[in-house]
């Protein structure tokens, strides 16, 4: 044993836990900073692994989604039991929020049944405490037979007793030995058990646990136990005999009848060990708060407030950094391209400052928005409002298939489609978070105003100007309403997932847990979506400066009037290559190449668009106040082929960005090219009907 | 001369060919021009073509004034004609109660159209209508009403039995959860919900003999809040709609 100790063991311990039960803060207070987070393969549900020291134990921390239970309906709950079969596993530590035990110790009971071995963290017991509860953990763990702490995770109490808990379950494990259902229930399990085991392939999940889920009638269990073992058949009769039974006995349905067996072991534990219950005014402050924010007449007016500071927050605070972050790139870009001689064409140089530079600058300029942004969702979940505010929408977004908490991202989006796309994750249901995540892009972004800017001016009256705007912001509204709804009954099609959501009182978010979010969301753009996006700028900076036009010589080609060096370059260039090659499909919507180039551009990011139309046209460097620009277009298109042209760019293309961060939050590049394809070929369709039936029209 | 074109169309006649085919080497260990012409009720001189043409599919081995045999490819087509008639005509006479000649000919007719797909969920079906224990219920309730009569509307009411226990409990002052005001307390006493929505219910703690509180509704009137066992949970209306609860007096 000593030598052993020496070296040190090496253990794995999971954590799981109810939603809203300071799972994570108390991870947080295990782990410290020492933590990943990914996502679980092919799947939107978010993974987050870390370590500890514990003298010289190395402990291995994974967080497990939280769940109310352990059943197959959620993805959530499919990984969740999916880990802790896992036989790897030595202690799972089952989190509860000690204010509401009888819910929250459900979880528990089926973490005993699978057999693991469990410690109890009784957590937020200082909110208990002070409801009023008292418990004598002590006889509780008695009972139970394994170690149980009362902790306050967001202030890290209790994290050394529950460490040094880790070590004495692992050093002793139980596997839920003391808990029982009751007498009918439990000889239909264990004669059902008895009948698996002999059956069942190796490894197998335990044959008790199994019993119980077949009684459950659990589909995923049902499928592997078809797959898995020759005389199922056989077996599901005699479970169903076993149900009917059951059935008959407790006078209900199988579901209700193991639940209430569960609840009664419970509610009969809770009576030994509860010395004293809450009070019934101990949530008095939390729901006089709740009287005020979720009132029914100023409840929606206060949430479109706190929207406008998360706005205000995220875009008008966001500015600064990001123009600092711009000058400096721009300094930085002087400054390199100063290395070499003035007028120097070396393409190393226009690698660095056009490609690399560039594209290190467009990963960090979304970093102040993301990094403010996830600020105040943190802020908004943490301190129980997030859920309050999917209440009060959720009767609108529901109606376009989509859930309360798609309204934060889906507004978000009309700053950036990036950080809204990142903000899906405060969706727990993984169809309604694609679903949010697809039709993102169609709410117009601020990248795109800038073209809106340079062309409505350019081609419409004064007075139909703000029309103009409106409309567009309108279509893609509409048109992400639809498409929602046809992905709910396509793609995405299937029962709504249930809305039942729970309102946890609102608590102090602490500085820690806000700041640790915060983090791990910003770095990990950075370094996922980071690298996608540097690289496509590197292809595009490839795209549309190779191959270079050749020296101009006289003879073979005179100089063009409307013609510059830049244009040209562009022009001979792939994008420019490119561009005419797509001319057969943009003439269709009334735009010639020239567009089309520009349009190449604007994938790098939609405002792009404007500075590649003053390069195709030859006008030098253009804004969207440009008057010359403006004019240029003006005697090269009609309004409706201005209007076909802005439809597009809405809802095609979105910018590359957005398909990185698509294919990082969605796990797959399968969903990020869907968007992408899908956006385009609707985006076209739409700008070549409205300007083929629009020329009908006018004549 | 090649005969063998592997994919050349098999007509709806020529697969129901196959099937007698199947059928007589399968029942009489041969089969003969002559005896196909008998049981399809057709000439023996119409009958040939058809053989030289299965033949030329390579789906049998013919010569004049010889047994019809199958060849492996013949087989597989043809078993798999008959299997789709099999379970076409369970499908009708057992599930439907269709005239048992009506049937057969309904099957013949269907079963040269119908795709896999359907197929295979209609043996699915036929797999859960076995398992499922409320399968054997509908099936019964269903046959009984559309043998005994004809009249479907009358026995569909029958078919609410369900709906109609629940109306009746609603009416002795039991109430839907949705139906109740903000402020309004009520005892749950039946989870009609299925699927998920039922399983997240009852992992939430709402069983028969809870007692929940409508605490206020969304801007719009829905979604509900409730307080159950001393925690705030919110769900569309919809949802409460699947919980039955007894009103209780309010204090």
């Amino acid at each position: 044993m000593a030598a052993e100790k020496a070296v040190g063991k090496k253990i794995k311990i999971a954590l799981a836990g109810n939603p809203n039960c300071g799972k994570t803060s108390l991870f947080n207070a295990l782990t410290g900073t020492h933590q990943r987070v990914g996502n679980y393969p092919g799947i939107t549900v978010e993974k987050k692994e870390g370590r500890y020291r514990d003298d010289d134990w190395e402990i291995e921390v994974i967080d497990l989604p939280g769940t109310y239970s352990l059943s197959s309906y959620s993805p959530e709950e499919r990984i969740a039991r999916r880990e802790l079969l896992r036989d790897d596993i030595d202690v799972v530590v089952v989190v509860a929020d000690s204010t509401n035990l009888e819910r929250n110790l459900y979880l528990l009971v089926q973490v005993m049944e699978l057999g693991a071995n469990p410690v109890l963290a009784l957590n937020m017991s200082d909110e208990a405490h002070a409801g009023g509860q008292r418990l004598d953990v002590e006889l509780m763990s008695m009972l139970l037979g394994f170690p149980i702490v009362e902790t306050v995770g967001h202030k890290g109490g209790g994290a050394k007793l529950l460490r040094e808990a880790i070590r004495r379950a692992y050093d002793n494990p139980t596997h839920g030995e003391r808990f029982s259902f009751g007498p009918q229930l439990e000889r239909t399990v264990m004669r059902l058990a008895e009948k698996l085991a002999p059956l069942l392939p190796q490894p197998s999940p335990p044959p008790r646990w199994l019993a119980i889920k077949l009684l459950e009638r659990d589909g995923e269990l049902g499928q592997w136990l078809r797959d898995n073992v020759a005389e199922s058949a056989g077996l599901f009769t005699d479970v169903e005999k076993e149900i009917e039974e059951l059935e008959k006995f407790g006078r209900t349905d199988i579901i209700l009848f193991i639940a209430d067996n569960r609840y009664s072991f419970l509610s009969g534990l809770l009576r030994e060990v509860r010395i004293s219950e809450m009070r019934a005014d101990s949530r008095a402050t939390s729901d006089f708060v709740d009287a005020i924010l979720c009132n029914r007449i100023v409840g929606l007016p206060i949430f479109f407030a706190a929207m406008y500071v998360l706005f205000w927050l995220t875009f008008t605070v966001g500015e600064w950094p990001m123009r600092l972050i711009e000058s400096f790139f721009g300094y930085l870009g002087n400054t390199i391209g100063g290395l070499w001689p003035a007028g120097s064409e070396s393409p190393l140089r226009s690698l660095l400052v056009d490609g690399v530079l560039a594209g290190v600058g467009g990963v960090l300029v979304f970093l102040p928005n993301i990094i403010l942004l996830f600020f105040g969702l943190a802020l908004m979940e943490d301190s129980g409002y997030m859920s309050r505010a999917a209440f009060l929408v959720d009767r609108f977004m529901h109606r376009f298939g989509l859930h309360g908490k798609s309204f934060v991202p889906m507004l978000t989006g009309f700053g950036c489609t990036v950080p809204g796309i990142m903000a899906t994750r405060t969706l727990e249901n993984e169809r309604d978070r694609l679903t949010t995540m697809l039709v993102l892009p169609l709410m117009s972004c601020g990248a795109r105003l800038p073209i809106y800017m340079l062309l409505i001016p350019a081609f419409f009256a004064s007075r139909w100007q703000a029309p103009m705007l409106f409309l567009i912001y309108m279509t893609g509204i509409v048109l992400a309403v639809l498409l929602a709804r046809l992905l709910r009954s396509t793609l995405l099609a299937g029962e709504d997932a249930p809305f039942v959501m729970e309102l946890p009182p609102y608590r102090l978010p602490t500085l820690r847990a806000v700041a640790i979010k915060m983090g791990q969301r910003s770095w990990s753009y950075v370094r996922k979506a980071g690298t996608i996006i540097l690289a496509i700028s590197i292809l595009m900076w490839v795209a549309t400066s190779f191959p270079r036009a050749p020296e101009r010589s006289v003879e073979q080609e005179p100089i063009l009037a409307y013609e510059d060096d830049a244009s040209r370059d562009l022009s001979y260039s792939l994008a420019g290559r490119m561009g005419k090659l797509l001319e057969p499909l943009t003439t269709m919507m009334g735009s010639d190449y020239r567009i089309a180039t520009a349009m190449l551009g604007a994938f790098a990011a939609k405002e792009v668009f404007v500075a590649q139309l003053g390069i195709v046209f030859s006008l030098g460097e253009a804004d969207e106040t440009s008057t010359s620009l403006r004019e240029t277009l003006r005697r090269h298109y009609t309004p409706l082929q201005a209007f076909a042209m802005m439809l597009f760019l809405l809802v095609a293309t979105p910018c590359m960005a957005t398909v990185a961060i698509m294919r990082k939050e969605s796990g797959s590049w399968k969903w990020a090219l869907l968007q992408f394809f899908g956006l385009t070929t609707i985006g076209w369709l739409l700008s070549v009907a409205v300007y083929q039936i629009g020329r009908l029209v006018i004549g | 001369m090649g005969h063998h074109t592997n994919d050349g169309p098999i007509t709806e006649s020529l697969e129901d060919y196959l099937e007698t085919i199947y059928e007589l080497i399968r029942d009489k260990q041969v089969a003969r021009v002559k005896d196909i012409a008998k049981i399809r009720g057709v000439r023996m001189a119409s009958v040939s073509p058809a053989m030289h043409r299965l033949r030329d599919l390579g789906l049998i081995v013919y010569n004049q004034r010889e047994y019809i045999q199958l060849t492996p490819k013949g087989e597989q087509v043809a078993r798999k004609v008959i299997a789709h008639h099999e379970i076409l005509r369970r499908f009708l006479r057992d599930f439907l109660h269709v005239d048992k000649k009506i049937a057969e000919q309904d099957a013949c007719q269907i079963e040269h159209h119908i795709s896999d797909q359907t197929i295979d969920r209609l043996v699915r079906f036929f797999e859960f209508m076995d398992t499922c224990p409320l399968g054997s219920q509908v099936q019964e309730m269903f046959k009984n009403c559309s043998e005994v009569n004809p009249e479907l509307p009358a026995c569909m009411e029958e078919c609410a039995r369900y709906d109609a226990q629940m109306r009746l409990e609603h009416e002795q002052g039991n109430s839907l959860l949705s139906e109740l005001e903000p402020g309004e307390k009520g005892k749950i006493l039946h989870i009609k919900a299925l699927g998920a929505l039922r399983q997240r219910l009852i992992d939430m703690g709402l069983l028969p003999q809870t007692m929940v509180e409508v605490e206020r509704v969304a801007p719009s009137g829905d979604p509900i809040w409730l307080k159950v066992r001393g925690f705030n949970i919110s769900l569309r209306k919809q949802e409460a709609n699947g919980i039955l609860v007894e009103r209780q007096a309010t204090a």
